[in-house]
């Protein structure tokens, strides 16, 4: 009945449609629109029925775990030599933001980093074991650990050399490369503080390791706090198991922290007085200052943006004058919540407010966009500034440099700007004295 | 119809209970917001944390009972004495963890150059993108850290490698010991993986009670704990110690200590805001754009040597392309016509044979999971790209 009563409404929907249409079309002819028009080339993809349409598509039994169109086949991760220390098992495959939706990132698109490869872990031989400076250590199986009470959360994960590559100047002409080691999910799994509160944490431990089962064996000390406010072991991302390249079956979450601290494939933690001193805390992810002292244990991914769209990657060169358009892009903060993003197009001389858009979770990507009319043969420098609850904006070029230097590598949170030169191509550019 | 106006009627007046209900709770039951300290002292990161007030944690609603019964489950069991040594070999700077055994700078060398060499490269210098191990004189390296190119752009920038850079010795025996050989890990004995340290202490002229370590030098436990590097207090905020929470939690409190920078949202510049001495800085040159697979962003379907389960080109950049872009680790270079032709000297035949076997630093078939027959077009693709 419902059905029979939604095609009626269709019907006269339709009848309204070709009342409209026809008044239109008086009105387009008795106007200036006439020669436009008639100049309009019928549409073969209307007017003719596409291959598509006459034959018989792919039984259901076909693809049983769904994949993206095979047009789709240009959004995929991309890596490069630069960043590739040995045989790609040392490396990392960043994300395409210039083309992601939401604030979620696909899982097959989700940035790849390891230290000795992508492990392949058995679940029925996985073991995670709690020990140290607890009451009751304890190991678990997978199916074991998932019988604790999950939480679902979205949040980045973003390796902290994010545009570590350009401290001294751009390098990338890609949004992919200059802002892409970075990803977003929702992700399931369980609060450490709530696995301690049956083990019982000594009050002496402040420290806790997180090591991987991978053949780098890849470790971290993480600081207790952290562990009792929001650390989460997460078997779970984006409704599915994680993804081998997201350390299957369990890693180590540390909401907004850097991606490095939040170790893949992971098989043990253990509890301390004094910090382990692993390698990647002290060789690497560690961020050498103008005094010649590094900055250990640097944990939150502070706040930052960029623009997305347009990017060098998908340009404005298509656009016509009059045209309007939204600039996107994301925003983030492993301090926060992001509160605000400013849009400049002078290169952060002046700024306008932009709006942010959909859901502003704490230590997760923000969509924030600002609609524009494009003037043909405008050149604008776009540049974004993010500020968090934490009490955070983004610094110029200039102000984190001063502070930082040029030698760090790590922690990169100084405003993006993208020029669109006059025949609308994007450049990546950096604002700096 | 009636069914459906009165469906419609239940459904108005839970509606309008549900907006008193929201509207009476509106004081009490709004989402709790961040705060940047726990216990009254700042938060560890700098950051906010989200407690949970009225179940829910920010804008997450949570279920008070998790926290409660999770003391209840306790689903796995004790681990065993024989597992914790399987698994809980960790070293501390303090010589928690360092295992019995020793090696000397000899022994060292003589498994580098059959293991390491390939590509840690001769005494370390580096090559093909993995890391150097030295550099030079460690103590002198390490005074370079403060060269900074943001004061000099055309300057030489700081050398960070294990001598100069590193704080503590354990570290790279921990990591030599479970994370090397990189295709092979936890293969080197604690024997080894002394004599291993050994070396690398001496390639970075490392002291040990005042002497420079030697090739005759013989490493322990005892020694290792001794030794100090030049950059052990190159490192801040400290962390180690009963203070170092709060120590930590003081630094980043701080904006000026990591870059960071705060502001009164209301009082943030919205005009003039730029240096005038900022200017626009261009990529140099062409930058960095070799990207695989190469940036696009058409619509259209993938060519069919892409959508191939096996493609030789691929597989080259993926296996084989570390050592083989140039001839800097020895091995004969794709588009290097000079260089294949010393290798096809005795034919076609033995360089497959070679490959798949391993030669030199080369493991069989470059550690590539190739059949013989993909690992040979992968031969063939690299020879026919480099007449």
């Amino acid at each position: 009945m419902d059905n029979k009563k939604s095609k009626e409404e269709i019907d006269v929907n339709k009848r309204d449609f070709f009342r409209k249409t026809a008044a239109l079309s008086v009105t387009a002819l008795a106007g200036t629109s006439l020669i436009s028009s008639n100049a309009r080339a019928d549409d073969p993809a209307i007017t003719h029925h596409v291959p598509w349409g006459q034959v018989w598509g792919d039984p259901v039994t076909k693809n049983l775990y769904g994949v993206p169109s095979a047009y789709e086949h240009n959004v995929t991760r991309r890596y490069t030599k630069l960043l590739a220390s040995g045989n790609y098992r040392a490396s990392i495959a960043v994300t395409p933001i210039h083309e992601s939706m939401g604030i979620i990132t696909p899982n097959g698109l989700f940035f790849s980093r390891s230290h000795g490869g992508t492990a392949h872990v058995d679940p029925n031989q996985y073991r995670l074991m709690i020990h140290g400076l607890v009451e009751k250590p304890i190991v678990l199986t997978l199916e074991q650990l998932k019988k604790y009470p999950s939480v679902t959360r979205t949040h980045f994960i973003e390796c902290p050399a994010n545009g570590g590559q350009e401290w001294r100047g751009p390098q990338f002409n890609s949004v992919q490369f200059a802002k892409g080691f970075m990803s977003s999910a929702e992700w399931t799994g369980v609060y450490i503080k709530t696995i301690l509160e049956d083990l019982g944490l000594k009050p002496e431990a402040l420290w806790m390791l997180a090591e991987g089962s991978d053949n780098s064996e890849m470790g971290r000390t993480v600081p207790v706090e952290k562990v009792l406010d929001d650390a989460m072991l997460v078997w779970g991302q984006n409704g599915e198991a994680l993804r081998p390249e997201q350390g299957y079956p369990v890693r180590l979450l540390l909401p907004g922290w850097e991606g490095n601290l939040c170790v893949k494939w992971l098989k043990r933690l253990e509890f301390a007085t004094e910090p382990w001193y692993c390698k990647e805390e002290t060789s690497k992810y560690t961020a050498l200052k103008p005094s010649g002292k590094a900055i250990q244990h640097f944990y939150a991914n502070e706040v930052n943006s960029t623009v997305t769209s347009p990017s060098p990657e998908i340009p404005w060169t298509n656009l016509n004058d009059g045209d309007i358009v939204e600039i996107e892009g994301l925003a983030w903060s492993g301090m926060g919540t992001i509160t605000g993003v400013d849009l400049s197009f002078d290169g952060g001389n002046n700024y306008v407010e932009a709006k942010l858009k959909g859901l502003v979770l704490p230590k997760s990507w923000t969509r924030w966009s600002y609609m524009h009319t494009y003037k043909k043969g405008e050149v604008l420098l776009l540049t974004s500034r993010a500020m968090d609850d934490a009490g955070y904006i983004q610094p110029t070029v200039d102000e984190e440099t001063k502070i930082m230097g040029v030698e760090s590598v790590y922690h990169r949170n100084a405003v993006e700007t993208w020029e669109v030169t006059a025949t609308g191509e994007v450049n990546h550019v950096q604002i700096r004295s | 119809m009636f069914k459906l106006d009165r469906k419609l009627i239940i459904s108005a007046s839970v509606a309008t209970a549900v907006a008193v209900l929201s509207v009476g709770c509106m004081t009490g039951n709004t989402e709790p917001k961040g705060q940047t300290t726990v216990n009254g002292k700042p938060t560890i990161d700098g950051g906010v944390i989200y407690p949970v007030v009225n179940e829910k944690t920010g804008p997450y609603y949570v279920n008070p009972q998790a926290a409660i019964d999770a003391k209840k489950i306790y689903n796995g069991r004790a681990p065993t004495q024989k597992e914790l040594e399987a698994w809980d070999v960790d070293l501390m700077p303090d010589g928690t963890g360092y295992p019995d055994g020793e090696g000397s700078v000899e022994e060292g060398e003589a498994l580098y150059e059959a293991q390491c060499v390939s590509c840690h490269g001769d005494f370390g210098s580096g090559g093909g993108g993995y890391p150097a191990l030295s550099k030079g004189n460690a103590y002198s390296l390490q005074k370079t850290l403060t060269n900074n190119r943001y004061r000099n752009a055309d300057g030489d920038g700081p050398t960070r490698v294990f001598g100069s850079y590193w704080p503590v010795v354990s570290t790279l025996f921990w990591y030599i010991r479970d994370g090397m050989p990189h295709p092979m890990s936890k293969t080197l004995t604690a024997d080894e993986t002394y004599a291993l340290t050994a070396y690398t202490l001496n390639l970075n002229e490392i002291e040990y009670e005042g002497e420079m370590i030697d090739y005759d030098f013989v490493l322990n436990r005892e020694k290792m704990m001794k030794i100090e590097l030049p950059n052990r207090h190159g490192f801040e905020p400290n962390i180690d110690g009963p203070t170092a929470p709060d120590d930590v939690r003081a630094y980043f409190a701080n904006p000026n200590n990591f870059g960071g920078k705060k502001v009164n949202p209301a009082e943030r510049c919205m005009k003039d805001c730029q240096d005038e001495t900022a200017k626009v800085t261009r990529i140099s040159g062409a930058g960095i754009s070799e990207f695989f697979p190469p940036m696009a962003t058409e619509r259209d379907l993938p060519k069919t040597e892409e959508s191939a389960g096996f493609n030789a080109k691929k597989s080259y950049e993926e296996a084989c392309m570390m050592c083989h872009a140039d001839t800097s680790m020895g091995a004969p270079a794709v588009g290097n016509a000079s260089s294949w032709a010393v290798a096809l000297e005795k034919g076609i035949d033995k360089v497959y044979a070679n490959g798949i076997n391993g030669i030199n630093a080369m493991p069989p078939k470059g550690g590539a999971g190739l059949s013989d027959a993909e690992f040979k077009s992968v031969v063939d693709y690299m020879i026919d790209n480099s007449k």
